[in-house]
């Protein structure tokens, strides 16, 4: 190669690096500028955006067409923070000006992305009749829209969400802690649909509503949870005696001692968790034995249990060399709690 | 009466919050309720304007950057100039142990986030009501 090429090669590479940088720099600059115009309409926009959130903004005073997305930004956002008519008003504003059915529309779009965004953006809107559409969205084949769409339809706050939900939990169509968060959003308002789930022919369902009334329920929930200590499933069974445990249903204490004998080994630690938590004293030496004689995990629940209930029978037991290395360790375990 | 009533008529009310929008969501609903809005955006500036300014009522975040709600409501208990200041905690954190850490703190009510704008006038109203 001769010297001049070189040298050609050389400036055409100086060349080539120089208009990349500039354009680099130039992107950077309109990349600040719009950042920088985005904040200050934002700022500009706040006090409208607020009024609007609170229904208190004379028609007259309706943003311009131009600010219209960034107003909207504004009350997206905003909707995460408020509950009650706020929300409402919310839903009026997107309603009005058509955001919601564009939005709506984004669900069917070809990129992935795009149906994500909508999927999340819907929630936001806090209007209902994005609930259909975010249902179906459940069914879409990008996880991520499935993902976007269940916490949405959580955050729209509607009992009839809470069968599809729990569908797409079960059959692993949405991560467990988004759908699982979907729900707990729901809060009060999910119970009702969520109970006649607890007698659903499926194992999966029945498992995933009784450990949500465990997590949503009262106390008037006791008597379902029991009935779902006979289930047929180990897994309802334990979901059951573990949701007991959270409600702190004491009339559930006669049969989660009884299920400290069932012939499948998580039942069991579930049922010796329950029992700690609902605070059966009556169970200590039925715990005793199991942590004395059972399987790693139902004998080390029984054994923390007892150290909740009883921890002098506890450290009395734990001082006999051949009861077992489970009642030892929540010995030392509540020891070192004092 | 206080230092802020003294000056102008208006009930001051401290609103300490990191988030932006918190901070006009609910300066928004107090000011068109008819009190004047002090916002603090940390614990540091929310302890140091109440000091300064003793409010009626302070509105305090529990999760704050310097220093959180539980540690601002410790402090405004333990200085004198604004042990009596009523103070709601503003907080997600909703399980009973937060909630009855807030009140050792020395709370005299929380709202829980997300919050309606007419349930936090409400509680306003309620406690200055009292004075």
């Amino acid at each position: 190669m001769s010297l001049d090429a070189v040298v050609w090669a050389a400036l055409a590479l100086t060349a080539a690096g120089s208009l990349c940088a500039y354009a680099l720099a130039l992107r950077r600059l309109y990349l600040v500028r719009s950042d920088l115009r985005h904040r200050a309409g934002e700022e500009r926009l706040r006090t409208v955006a607020v009024a609007l959130a609170e229904g208190d903004l004379p028609q007259a005073d309706e943003p311009a067409e131009e600010d219209l997305e960034l107003v909207a930004e504004l009350l997206a956002r905003y909707s995460r923070h408020l509950t009650g008519e706020a929300r409402s008003n919310i839903a009026r504003f997107f309603e009005r000006h058509g955001l919601v059915e564009r939005e709506i529309m984004h669900l069917d779009d070809r990129a992935a992305w795009r149906r994500a965004r909508a999927a999340f953006l819907l929630g936001d809107v806090c209007s209902l009749r994005a609930l259909e559409p975010l249902l179906r969205a459940l069914q879409d084949p990008s996880r991520e829209v499935r993902s976007a769409a269940a916490r949405s339809v959580g955050r729209l706050g509607s009992g009839d969400a809470v069968e599809p939900l729990v569908l797409a939990l079960v059959e692993r169509r949405v991560p467990r802690a988004v759908g699982g968060q979907a729900l707990l959003t729901l809060g009060a308002d999910a119970l009702q649909p969520l109970r006649p789930l607890a007698v659903h022919p499926e194992a999966e369902v029945r498992a995933a509503a009784a450990e949500l009334v465990g997590l949503l329920g009262e106390p008037g929930d006791a008597g379902l949870l029991i009935s779902r200590l006979r289930d047929s499933s180990a897994e309802v069974r334990a979901k059951a005696a573990r949701a007991l445990g959270r409600l702190g249903a004491e009339e559930a204490a006669m049969e989660l001692r009884a299920a400290l004998g069932d012939r499948i080994g998580f039942v069991r630690a579930n049922a010796a968790v329950a029992l700690g938590l609902v605070g059966d004293r009556a169970s200590a030496s039925a715990l005793l034995e199991v942590a004395r004689s059972d399987e790693f995990d139902p004998a080390q629940a029984a054994a923390r249990a007892l150290a909740r209930l009883y921890p002098q029978m506890l450290w009395s037991a734990a001082r006999d060399r051949t009861s077992g290395p489970h009642l030892a360790e929540a010995a030392d375990l509540t020891a070192a709690a004092r | 009466m206080s230092v802020a009533m003294a000056t102008n008529g208006t009930p001051l009310v401290l609103v300490a919050d990191d988030d932006p929008d918190i901070l006009a969501l609910v300066g928004f609903r107090l000011e068109r309720a008819g009190y004047e809005v002090l916002p603090a955006r940390d614990g540091e500036e929310a302890l140091s304007l109440a000091l300064e300014r003793q409010p009626d009522l302070a509105i305090i975040d529990v999760m704050m950057p310097k220093l959180d709600g539980y540690e601002v409501t410790q402090r405004l208990r333990s200085n004198q100039a604004t042990s009596g200041m009523p103070v709601i905690l503003l907080t997600a954190r909703v399980q009973e142990a937060d909630i009855t850490r807030g009140f050792e703190a020395g709370a005299d009510d929380y709202i829980k986030k997300p919050f309606s704008p007419q349930e936090l006038r409400a509680r306003v109203q309620a406690i200055l009501g009292r004075r």
